[in-house]
């Protein structure tokens, strides 16, 4: 009892009501060995896909996948996405040209790794590299600069032509991290979408439409929203869903007293 | 303290240098592989390409590679299980990665 005279409702109290109320519900058993549930096969099956067919989605089979989307969890329930669908593929590319453009900027002053060893301009850059990296490791991660080379050179695309991207813009001032609930969101969507045999892939290089007034605007991504994500959808080309080996992670088992590391 | 040395912490790998940015190699099964060409549409680092003469083409690692990041996309979408990643993309210094372990399909328990 606190002073208030308030109770914070014990676990006890809780299966003792279940039991009270005649509505004690069963313990799902799975066996040793189960077959795998539809949902954890959508989510062994799903690949990123990066090359769609020219059909476009049926808008129906999009507002499932918004639908979605709006069951997911997020922070104090504070829900901190605006989704915004563009299917025009005319738009699409225009967005993919800004990107583009973005990304040549970026290459050219910064990767040195497309410049002559050695020469003054492969020096600043790289010298530059390691400043801006200490700064912002997680975007000048050798990775995504990489890719953002492929984009600059033709070899990569942004949104990977697909016939309709969905943006997933945050709400900047949301609880906690909102971009938590932006992926979680996200995720939602792609693993439907995957159950009902589409293709996803998620676009972070969306990010550098916040560098553009004007698709910001059309896209209402103005303060205190910008564009976190986006999540290109389509028909994927092939089959893409034979299961693939991926690494297994450390992962450290607390139990009776002990600690064991599995992988 | 923390799991990376004070010298790791301070070295930014050289992404250009393949012995500090080590963008593992995939391995190509090529007496499995129909050259159907679908792996290299699939790769997001798009560093695999055909070769060979036609009616017989096969796929490979391109010379200059360069990003593969092991992401199995290209074992995904083959027919003939011709290809895979079987190591992790890694980094010396401040991106050195951890806990990593064994490649492995979905397993069952
Ligand atoms: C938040 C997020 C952003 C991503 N951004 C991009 C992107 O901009 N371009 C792209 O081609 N793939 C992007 N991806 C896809 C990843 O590269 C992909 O998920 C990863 O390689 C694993 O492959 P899989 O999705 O096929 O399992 C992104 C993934 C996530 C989760
Ligand atoms: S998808 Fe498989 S069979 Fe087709 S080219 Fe690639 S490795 Fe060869
Ligand atoms: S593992 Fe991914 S990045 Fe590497 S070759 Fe295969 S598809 Fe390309």
């Amino acid at each position: 009892m606190t002073e208030a005279g308030v109770r914070v409702p014990a676990l006890e109290d809780a299966e003792e009501a279940e039991k009270e109320a005649g509505r004690v519900s069963k313990i799902p058993v799975v066996p040793q060995g189960a077959p795998w549930t539809a949902v954890e096969r959508v989510m062994f099956e799903r690949r990123s896909i990066r090359k769609f067919r020219k059909t476009q989605v049926p808008a129906h089979v999009i507002r499932r996948l918004l639908e979605v989307a709006r069951f997911a969890p997020s922070q104090g329930n504070c829900q901190p996405w605006k989704l915004v669908v563009v299917r025009d593929a005319a738009m699409i590319q225009g967005m993919e040209d800004f990107c583009v453009g973005e990304c040549r900027k970026l290459t050219e002053s910064l990767d040195y790794a497309t410049m002559r060893k050695g020469s003054l301009k492969y020096r600043v850059a790289r010298a530059k590299t390691k400043v801006f990296g200490r700064l912002q490791p997680n975007m000048l991660h050798p990775v995504p600069i990489t890719a953002c080379t492929a984009i600059a050179q033709g070899r990569f695309a942004v949104f990977h032509h697909a016939p309709t991207v969905i943006l997933v813009l945050m709400d900047k001032r949301a609880i906690g991290v909102p971009a938590i609930d932006i992926g979680i969101c996200g995720t939602n969507i792609v693993l439907a979408a995957q159950s009902l045999g589409l293709g996803t892939c998620w676009v972070g290089f969306s990010k550098f439409l916040n560098e553009s007034k004007e698709w910001c605007a059309k896209f209402g991504a103005e303060d205190p929203f910008e564009i976190e994500e986006a999540i290109c959808v389509g028909y994927p080309v092939g089959d893409t869903t034979h299961l693939i080996p991926r690494e297994t992670h450390e992962t450290a088992w607390f139990e009776g007293g002990k600690r064991e590391l599995i992988y | 303290m923390g799991l990376l040395t004070s010298k790791e912490r301070r070295h930014f790998p050289d992404w250009d240098d393949p012995a500090q940015c080590m963008f593992q190699r995939v391995t190509i099964d090529l007496e499995k592989c129909d050259g159907c060409k679908l792996c290299t549409l699939a790769c997001p680092a798009n560093v695999l390409e055909q070769f060979g003469p036609k009616g017989a083409k096969k796929v490979r690692v391109k010379a200059d590679h360069r990003g593969c990041i092991s992401c199995n996309n290209c074992h995904a979408i083959c027919e003939n299980g011709a290809i895979r990643a079987t190591q992790s993309y890694d980094f010396v210094g401040f991106y050195r990665r951890f806990g990593l372990g064994e490649f492995s399909k979905p397993r069952v328990f």
